[in-house]
């Protein structure tokens, strides 16, 4: 009996290795004498339905070239890249995120397409998307798209309240409407301890930094006087709700604690609101959008550039049919239907009124004029890695003195950034 | 008194036996040996040893992505292994891990030695019913566990909080578990406790089967009792086995990685950071293949520190004809 | 058998039995409950033990995956091949071990117990060139190779000392009714075997079946090759992760241990009654 439950195991593992055997080779499946260009793109990046119309549209377009997209998943995503860029079967396309994308630019992969830039119209790009993409003065990376943060808002809760969004120019007002929000049941703001990002934006406000550079070495400067005037903001803003101050936004996911609906404003990208609507149907149609208020009535408060870059490996078996699908991408036309569909930040500032009547892309545009990135050196990785920052905040939330964890937390940044030459 | 530490049946040298007929074309029977180990050798040769050969040298160059792209590296010697060890923060690190180590192994071997021999002696539904719930939990992948212990224990959200303000414990409303050091490395002591427990459990329970049972017996009829059983009957046949599970447990709790970077990622400050997520900040963050590399060989020549009397004995062992 | 003092003593040993189940499953049940709770409840500020209400929202998208077949069919294939060749391979090898002399032995155990110690998370640079130089990146079979070799030492030292518990004599005594020696190996051994067989077989299939690095880092451009461990970490996108559809494919992932479990208990059991032959 227990031979025969083996045989069986040792004949359905031959019969699928089989066919596991057949389809391990990529059929070259080209259509009388189309290239096939071969696209990496992230979960999520583009819808289904947008997927689709550019396919169509671009294979119309260029008949010779059949285009065929792979999703990638995020976890992993760093070695996924460098199996690719280091193998001899390279993908012709790579959709790689603003923060990662210097690494890959400085280790000899991809293809240098500085010649291109005009054709691409790499004029007014993103700084926070084409800074990261260059290297050695060589464009690497092309900008793809770029998202990020406003406050997404309860409609109802700011009505009830007696507060108008439109009023809120200023830190300290947003403040005091925050302040009057958090009663009763409700909190003012849901901003968790570690919203680093959220963070950056207020120093670079400050007009500090995360890390400066002099004479070729990095320094972390979350001990300087901006900073830390950037923290005790900070501290306010997050005391007026509950949030945890000992974990991310992603844990849990904001969005959801929003949709529960005791919550009057998150900090969040426009597509969180989404989310929230999703969970909680009930709360569709009262979510609204603003800009990040900034120290002034002029100014939008400095935010966190997201997004990704779109690059082609060294190895790339079609790397011309691989520019034809980057120039058509990133070009004006596809740019604007790309940004109204997925409510993201088009690649280059001429192109943001083509978000205007999306209410959250609009608000993200705003801020994206004053998008910063984190330090263009690859030796930011590692401190991502281990994240002091969201140590040093939840610290300062917890009780810890701002200016011993501030001094703390910049010389960890110091010695990781440092640590890989 | 029976002679305790007596296997089963007497042991007696028995000169090799000559098969019961030589038929042609067969190798030689004293070939037999090395055709059946062949394929460990050869697989242990061409999968393990060659790549870790490779490994060593990587650890001897300057490697990171580009040289992995375009596959020439420069030999730099010892230039790697002196960065780190030079490193006050390398030293600290270690010294964290043997105590991480030596706290889990201890929990995880107790707690799994009492748990095997209690579900020897249950009744077969009950033991189906424990082991059942030991393979759930071992089943659970790494990832899904270490974020169920993440909520449980939420500043916010968890039921742990939710339960001790309950039952009167008013500091807890809101405790931020993961601000605190000492509570993280606890956090993540429990989570690997609770994830290690379930294999050792049963790997250790499978050697207790072939226990026999009338050793029990003999040595109960002669008055001894339920610690002296175990001490004298049960702990010597399952040693072999024991010291395996620890050895194992002793090399995994030391390269405990996903967990901790999940939770904690090393934090808050250095507190839960142990050597392989030292490696990983340090190392592969920045594509530094050679200094991960480095990392990897100076934790094997930790490992093997804590394990040499293990494998003294194992040697020693082999002299056994068994 | 029932006596009120025999039942008194079993006290203790059923209240353990009781905490070690609770223990053990109390994550399982959280992750199977967040698998069924709606997303706003996941995480809420009123934590509940049994959730306010049900769907079946998540195990429907995590089952909707692009590619979900696939995904369970290479993994099957990969985690049962590395599983069965590190058994036949160990089998081999500690029967030589255990039952043969020769010179070397001491040498080959030494070596297999020092390869437990490998730093697999160090190789997998090194493995990837030596696939990249084979031609055997994108392949399934690679991945089996690498779930082998990282199963066999733990497989082969299990056995050999499962082995050493076996006395001889029992296989001598079939060969001497007429057996030969793989056979008498076969009939008397095996089955008093089962419980190692067992743990090991458990222990294989539950390291491949979970193995992502590797995964991730051989299977490039074949998507069509990738395993389930890469399927239950999908669900996270740039708003964060879908905590509902990973629990729901984390329940699913960890089922198929489960019933291997089950089928070589089974087994394991009916070795002992073939346990007529100890003493």
């Amino acid at each position: 009996m227990k031979y025969r439950l083996l045989a069986g195991v040792s004949a359905l593992v031959t019969a699928a290795a089989l066919s596991a055997c057949s389809s391990g080779g990529d059929g070259a499946g080209e259509a009388g004498g189309a290239t096939t260009v071969d696209v990496w793109l992230m979960r999520d990046s583009v819808s289904a339905a947008f997927q689709k119309e550019f396919t169509e549209g671009f294979e119309a377009a260029h008949p010779d070239i059949d285009v065929k997209i792979q999703i990638q998943e995020w976890d992993g995503i760093g070695q996924k890249i460098t199996a690719a860029l280091a193998g001899n079967d390279a993908p012709d396309v790579i959709e790689a995120g603003n923060t990662q994308v210097a690494q890959f630019a400085e280790s000899g992969g991809l293809l240098d397409l500085s010649d291109r830039k005009d054709e691409l119209d790499g004029g007014d790009w993103l700084k926070g998307l084409a800074e990261p993409g260059a290297y050695d003065g060589k464009q690497y990376g092309i900008p793809y798209y770029a998202a990020n943060r406003v406050v997404v808002y309860r409609k109802d809760l700011f009505e009830e309240a007696g507060v108008d969004p439109a009023e809120l120019t200023t830190r300290e007002e947003w403040i005091a409407a925050t302040t009057k929000l958090n009663r009763g049941g409700t909190q003012g703001i849901y901003l968790p301890g570690q919203l680093w990002y959220a963070l950056a934006g207020f120093v670079w406000d400050e007009g500090g930094d995360l890390a400066t550079e002099s004479g070729g070495r990095w320094k972390g400067a979350l001990d300087t006087p901006e900073a830390l005037r950037g923290m005790a903001f900070y501290a306010r803003l997050q005391a007026l709700g509950k949030g945890p101050r000992d974990s991310d936004e992603d844990d849990p996911p904001q969005a959801e604690v929003m949709a529960q609906g005791q919550v009057a404003q998150v900090i969040s990208t426009p597509g969180g609101a989404n989310v929230v609507v999703e969970n909680n149907p009930e709360l569709k149609g009262k979510l609204g959008f603003f800009p990040i208020p900034g120290k002034t009535a002029g100014t939008p408060g400095a935010v966190f550039t997201g997004g990704s870059d779109l690059v082609v490996p060294a190895a790339a078996g079609h790397p011309d049919a691989a520019l034809t699908f980057i120039e058509e991408l990133t070009g004006d036309a596809w740019q604007k239907k790309l940004a109204v569909a997925m409510s993201y930040v088009p690649n280059r500032t001429s192109l943001a009124p083509a978000v205007a009547d999306d209410p959250g892309a609009s608000a993200m545009a705003v801020g994206a004029a004053h998008g910063h990135a984190t330090p263009n050196t690859p030796g930011w990785a590692a401190v991502e890695a281990e994240n002091p920052v969201k140590d040093y905040m939840t610290a300062v939330l917890t009780g810890g003195d701002a200016k011993q964890e501030a001094a703390k937390a910049s010389a960890d940044i110091t010695r990781a950034m440092n640590a890989g030459s | 008194m029976p002679a305790v530490r007596e296997r089963p049946a007497p042991r007696v040298h028995r000169p090799p036996k000559a098969p019961p007929g030589r038929r042609a074309g067969r190798p030689p029977r004293d070939l037999w040996p090395y055709a059946l180990i062949a394929p460990a050798i050869g697989g242990m040769l061409y999968l393990l040893v060659y790549p870790l050969v490779r490994a060593v040298v990587i650890s001897l160059q300057d490697f990171r992505l580009r040289q992995l792209i375009s596959g020439d590296a420069e030999f730099v010697g010892l230039r790697n292994y002196r960065t780190l060890l030079s490193d006050p923060r390398f030293w600290e690190v270690t010294g964290r891990t043997f105590v991480f180590m030596a706290v889990d192994v201890v929990l995880i071997m107790v707690i799994s030695t009492l748990v095997a021999l209690m579900t020897e002696r249950l009744h077969r539904v009950g033991r189906t019913v424990v082991l059942c719930s030991l393979v759930l939990a071992w089943a659970m992948p790494v990832v899904a566990a270490t974020t169920v212990f993440q909520w449980l224990f939420h500043s916010e959200f968890g039921i742990v909080n939710q339960t001790l303000t309950g039952l009167g414990f008013g500091s807890f409303d809101r405790y931020p578990w993961f601000a605190n050091g000492t509570a993280s490395f606890t956090i993540l002591v429990l989570l690997i406790v609770w994830q290690s427990v379930p294999f050792a459990a049963v790997t250790l329970y499978s050697a207790l089967t072939t226990v026999p049972a009338e050793l029990y017996e003999s040595a109960r009829l002669d008055g001894a009792s339920a610690s002296r059983v175990f001490r004298s009957v049960t702990f010597p046949m399952l040693r072999p086995i024991f010291m395996l599970v620890l050895s194992l447990e002793v090399i995994w709790t030391f390269k405990a990685f996903v967990q901790i970077w999940v939770m904690t990622r090393g934090g808050p400050g250095d507190a839960t950071t142990i050597l392989p997520v030292y490696a990983v900040q340090t190392a592969l963050s920045s594509q530094r293949y050679d200094l991960g590399s480095a990392a990897s060989m100076i934790t094997v020549v930790l490992m093997s520190g804590v394990l040499v009397l293990h494998f003294r004995q194992m040697f020693r062992q082999e002299d056994d004809p068994r | 058998m029932t006596s009120p003092r025999f039942r008194i003593r079993r006290i203790p040993l059923n209240a353990a039995a009781v905490v070690t189940v609770v223990v053990c499953l109390f994550p399982v049940y959280w992750m199977i409950s967040t698998a069924f709770k709606p997303s706003r409840d996941i995480q809420s500020a009123e934590p509940r033990l049994v959730p306010r209400s049900w769907t079946l929202d998540h195990f429907r998208r995590a089952v909707q995956a692009d590619g979900f077949e696939l995904f369970w069919r290479n993994s099957v294939l990969v985690t049962l091949g590395a599983v069965l060749l590190s058994l036949l391979v160990a089998l081999g090898a500690s029967f030589a071990v255990a039952r043969l002399r020769w010179k070397g032995r001491r040498q080959f155990m030494l070596l297999v117990f020092v390869a437990q110690m490998a730093p697999w998370e160090s190789l997998i640079i090194p493995i990837y060139i030596i696939s990249r130089d084979t031609d055997m990146l994108d392949r399934l079979p690679t991945l089996t190779l690498v779930y082998f070799m990282i199963t066999l030492p733990f497989t082969i030292v299990v056995l050999r000392g499962f082995l050493a518990t076996i006395p001889p004599e029992l296989e001598e005594a079939a060969q001497v009714d007429g057996c030969t020696r793989t056979g008498a190996f076969v009939r008397v051994a095996l089955p008093l075997l089962a419980p190692g067989l067992m743990a090991t077989s458990l222990f294989g299939f539950i390291t491949a079946w979970n193995e992502f690095a590797y995964a991730n880092f051989l299977i490039i451009k074949q998507q069509d090759n990738r395993t389930l461990p890469v399927w239950l970490s999908s669900f996270q996108n740039t708003f964060g992760t879908d905590w509902g559809a990973t629990m729901a494919a984390s329940t699913l992932f960890a089922l198929p241990a489960l019933v291997i479990f089950l089928l070589l208990q089974r087994h394991v059991t009916s070795g002992f009654a073939a346990g007529a032959v100890k003493g």
